[in-house]
């Protein structure tokens, strides 16, 4: 009896000639919040689809709350929950009438439904009436519900899959203090985001490329196997001076980062001989690595 | 009762009857268009514009103009111009040419025959008209020799062979055919679309009851307008209900099921609505036409045939109809019934069977 | 006031193309499925009665009351049916024939005297048209009896001569009422959707955000499916020459604008079901239950518009299918011309700018707040 939420053992998913994931493994723990990272296309989906029993996978072994793809997808599909990043509720019915189908479908007692509702809606902050036509919510109200529906029967994981996309910096701040309560709460909270400060609110992330996971640990653990070196940002507020360019690279690598530049020291002496020649009109402060960084390192840059 | 299933019918009703456009598709419709149906169309040969042309003081001919008129199956056509023009620009449907000299004069000589020119691009109708104006003739000289052999007719469960008691059954099947495709057709596609379908297929649910969910509020509703239908026939146009009630139900029943399951098929090969509405229309049609309601099934060439016995719409027309107009339940109803309950079987299994719950 | 602008209405002309060129699915079903539906139909529909199940009870039993049988049968349109344990009217009320004659004692009795011997015929009526048919033929039989049994024919009244279809061809008549009926619900279908469409998917708010008015919008949508329509119809013009040998009697131009001005009223009527509805299955719905049903039924396809009431003849006015089945059939089958044809051409141009218009006016509402 494995005390792990989730175990993938070389999941590998193709679609005809086609690899959408390419020999994944990860272990995420109990009451944990795993971050799912990656660009557009890199199979983030598709494993969570495979996770949560919607597909089967093509080789590889994947245990999900104890229960393995042998006694069939519905087994898995009990014990987890899942908000998928369309939106998945019926626009034409009201909240009510929403989670009484989402809670028939999952042959949830209604007396249970009725408590397990109402506390989940206070959970949210849901306010408003819940005989309101789901198209009538405004954007931020409409994640909350689906993410109701998705815990009506109590799972002990959850699967979000990007669910702060297009929502307000208010919301979105608002949806994450509701995944550490869930986490608080015991769930295992597993989730894919863009965002990458959303990313360093988990507990451990994983970085996806091209089908395979090219990094995964916490994320000051990552920051600082990205970033071995010190990291630096240089702005020349004037007109920066003729040959900065080699002065810089002759120290180290450079990134550009909005207007401002930031620097990895390979070379502290060459690094401080650069200083020195630019003297005031260079701006240079020590920087900690952020999760973007690492993301643009690993993730975007040349393989 | 199964909680998910309950969960469905009310879902899928809540969906269908909140919007008040969809309420009337479904229970006025289909009564409105009955109606219409029901009292306009009429394949028999009225309304027929016929010119006669003769000389003015012909008598014969004009005894023959007041039997025309009297009759009701003829109406006045101008009596002068050109025949050929006259059918070209359809201000007549048959011209009546007196022999030279008038048909009277020309039945005192003892010879002389009449010249019908008819408009023969609907051959029933200008086969019927020619009947017709013999008729008449031949009622206008009263001087015809008896027959030899003569027939006593008489016509059962339709003495007056009046259209709408024949037409309604068979249009009450097409009415509900129609809406029950429409209903289904489009259910699963438009979840595909919306993306409901991952909410439904991420549940625990098995195959089988997201099938039922997805047919049973369907089959329900169109149910609901069969009574209203069969009530409509036999209060507003007098159609009997001459065979007892249950047989009523049993076709109708298995008619709507195999409907539905049929709607759902289309649904689960229509990658997106406008998909699922050109499959439905892609079914319908040559299901109306070989339904029996435009055309006799006994007429189609035999390779055709097989299409006939494989249309549900056929079946229910022809049990309609049997069990409506002449009432027995014989073995003829049972065979017909049990074929109709095959096909209806064969398509659920097909349909649920491609109601594939991986997303892949 | 903006004014109407040709090159904006081509943009969404050209926009619409695009869609349709790459969706082969409403491409095959545009044109393939037409020429394919109107074939097949033109091969199976067949309104000529035949072979109709007839059970005769002879109990007269004399060379006279057979060779009375023999004409039943050997006429082509009778066949005889039924078990001979099971009772005629027992058959009858079963539906498993559709007439019965009863031949009583005295039958050839009767004739050797001279005087009319009758005979007995139950037609099933709950089959109208059947029934109209077989009395229809009874005049015949008695005639062709009387013959056998050796009596003089009566002499022929009436010399017929069946204009535009001497052979009482079905087929062209058929034919020509399924080219106007898959014609007339195909394009509905095909505009029906697409504004539906964009407003599901959100695309029409940015079509919003542009100046473009409701009448270019109406016709920069309908022009690509009316080439679409119209290649359509050529397609099912070559298969109805070349393999039912339809003749073509009128004017090709004539026939060309009588097309055009068709599908202008139906694929407009589509685009007004799309705007009005707002939502792709309500599209469907009401584009089907005002496309399907009365095309088939009330355009004079197969149910004659002369033979209905007075009243719904009236109705049918507001039918663009109806008037140009009059408009395929006069042209086609009878070689009429404008002049004569010109009502039918005017009630289609007017129901077109109606159609149109009621589009337009109701598009334009939905772009002001």
């Amino acid at each position: 009896m494995t005390e792990a939420a989730i175990v993938v053992e070389d999941l590998t998913v193709r679609f005809g000639d086609f690899t959408a994931v390419d020999r994944v493994s990860l272990r995420v723990e109990r009451g944990e919040i795993f971050g799912f990272l990656g660009a557009n296309g890199a199979g983030k989906t598709t494993t969570i689809r495979v996770l949560t029993g919607l597909l089967s996978p093509t080789e590889g072994r994947v245990v999900v709350a104890g229960l393995s793809f042998e006694r069939g997808a519905n087994a898995i599909k009990a014990r987890v929950g899942y908000m998928s990043q369309k939106f998945t509720l019926y626009t034409d019915l009201t909240v009510a009438e929403n989670l009484e189908f989402a809670a028939a479908l999952r042959k949830i007692p209604p007396e249970i439904h009725r408590r397990r509702s109402r506390d989940l809606l206070d959970f949210v902050g849901f306010h408003s009436r819940p005989d309101t036509l789901v198209r009538d919510l405004p954007g931020g109200l409409k994640q909350e519900v689906s993410l109701v529906a998705s815990l009506l029967h109590d799972p002990e994981i959850v699967f979000l899959d990007e669910p702060t996309a297009g929502v307000s910096p208010a919301a979105r701040a608002r949806f994450w203090v509701l995944i550490r309560g869930l986490a608080a709460r015991g769930k295992t909270v597993f989730v894919t985001t863009h965002y990458m400060d959303e990313a360093g609110e988990c507990g451990r992330i994983a970085l996806m490329r091209a089908g395979a996971i090219i990094a995964l640990g916490a994320p000051d653990e990552l920051k600082a196997r990205a970033f071995p070196e010190p990291l630096y940002e240089l702005h020349f507020p004037e007109a920066p001076p003729v040959g900065w360019r080699d002065a810089a690279l002759s120290a180290g690598t450079i990134q550009p980062h909005g207007l401002r530049w930031h620097v990895t020291v390979r070379d502290p002496r060459r690094w401080e001989d650069a200083r020195g020649l630019w003297g005031a009109t260079a701006r240079i402060r020590r920087i900690e690595p952020s999760l973007e960084d690492v993301f643009l390192r690993w993730v975007e840059g040349p393989a | 009762m199964n909680a998910t299933l309950v969960g469905f019918v009310r879902k899928e009703f809540r969906q269908a009857l909140r919007d008040r456009r969809m309420r009337v598709v479904i229970f006025v419709i289909p009564v409105v268009q009955m109606t219409l149906f029901g009292l306009a169309l009429s394949n028999e040969v009225k309304n027929v514009r016929l010119s006669v042309q003769a000389p003015p003081a012909d008598r014969l001919m004009d005894d023959l103009r007041k039997g025309a008129w009297g009759s009701g199956w003829f109406r006045p056509a101008p009596d002068q111009g050109d025949p050929v023009r006259l059918l070209e620009t359809g201000r007549a449907d048959a011209v009546l040419i007196a022999p030279g000299g008038g048909a009277s004069r020309a039945r005192e000589r003892g010879d002389g025959r009449a010249q019908l020119v008819v408009d023969g691009t609907n051959a029933l109708r200008a086969r019927a008209i020619d009947g017709y104006v013999h008729a008449l003739l031949r009622r206008a000289s009263d001087e015809t020799p008896p027959p030899v052999v003569a027939f006593d007719v008489r016509t059962l469960y339709n003495p007056t062979l009046a259209t709408a008691v024949y037409l309604v059954p068979g249009v009450m099947g097409l009415i509900l055919g129609l809406i029950t495709i429409l209903l289904t057709s489009m259910s699963l596609a438009r979840e595909r679309e919306m993306g409901t379908l991952e909410t439904l297929l991420a549940a625990p649910v098995p195959r089988w009851e997201i099938f039922l969910g997805k047919t049973l509020p369907f089959v329900l509703l169109g149910l609901a307008d069969v009574p209203l239908l069969v009530g409509f026939a036999h209060l507003v146009f007098g159609v009997p209900v001459r065979g007892p009630l249950w047989a009523l139900a049993l076709n109708a029943g298995a008619f709507v099921v195999t409907m539905v399951a049929t709607g759902t098929l289309i649904s689960t090969f229509a990658k997106n609505q406008q998909q699922a509405m050109m499959g439905g229309f892609l079914f319908l049609f040559p299901a109306i036409l070989l339904s029996g309601v435009m055309a006799p099934v006994e007429n189609f060439p035999l390779w055709a045939k097989p299409l006939a016995w494989l249309n549900p719409i056929q079946y229910f027309v022809s049990l309609n109809r049997q069990v409506m107009l002449r009432g027995a339940v014989g073995p003829l109803f049972w065979s017909e019934w049990a074929v109709l309950c095959a096909l209806g079987v064969v398509i659920a299994l097909w349909a649920a069977a491609r109601l594939n719950p991986d997303l892949r | 006031m903006r004014r109407f602008s040709g090159p904006r209405a081509l943009s969404v002309a050209r926009k619409e193309i695009r869609h349709v060129r790459r969706d082969p699915f409403t491409l095959a079903m545009a044109v393939g499925v037409p020429v394919l539906l109107v074939v097949f139909f033109g091969y199976v529909l067949d309104f000529d009665v035949r072979d109709i199940r007839l059970r005769i009870v002879d109990r007269d039993n004399t060379p006279a009351s057979r060779a009375l049988a023999e004409t039943f049968t050997a006429s082509g349109y009778f066949k005889p049916h039924g078990p001979p344990a099971v009772s005629a009217l027992r058959l009858l009320a079963e539906g498993r024939v559709k007439a019965a004659v009863f031949i009583e004692p005295g039958f050839a009795e009767d004739i050797a005297r001279g005087i009319p011997a009758r005979a007995q015929v139950v037609i099933d009526g709950a089959d109208n048209q059947t029934a109209g048919v077989i009395a229809g033929y009874l005049d015949g039989v008695a005639t062709v009896a009387a013959r056998r049994l050796g009596a003089d024919p009566p002499a022929d009244l009436l010399r017929t001569r069946f204009l535009f279809n001497n052979e009482l061809n079905s087929r062209w008549f058929v034919v020509t009422g399924l080219f106007v009926v898959v014609m007339g619900v195909l394009s509905i279908l095909m505009t029906a959707l697409t504004v539906a469409r964009e407003w599901e998917t959100g695309s029409m708010e940015l079509l919003l955000s542009t100046p473009v008015r409701p009448l270019e919008m109406i016709l920069g949508k309908l022009a690509p499916y009316l080439g679409l329509c119209l290649a359509s119809t050529g397609l099912i013009y070559a298969a109805a020459r070349l393999l039912f040998h339809v003749p073509f009697r009128g004017s090709l131009w004539f026939f060309l604008a009588a097309n055009v001005l068709f599908l202008c009223c139906t694929l407009a009527q589509g685009l007004l079901i799309s705007v009005l509805t707002r939502q792709q299955q309500l599209a469907m719905q009401f584009s089907n239950l005002t496309g399907l049903l009365p095309a088939l039924l009330l355009s004079g396809f197969i149910f004659p518009v002369e033979s209905m009431p007075a009243f719904f003849r009236i109705l049918t006015w507001a039918l663009p299918a109806r008037h140009f089945m009059e408009l395929c059939r006069g042209i086609i089958l009878k070689g009429a011309g404008p002049l004569e044809l010109a009502r039918p051409a005017l009630w289609l141009a007017g129901l077109a700018a109606a159609l149109i218009g009621w589009a337009s006016v109701k598009f334009k509402r939905d772009l002001e707040p």
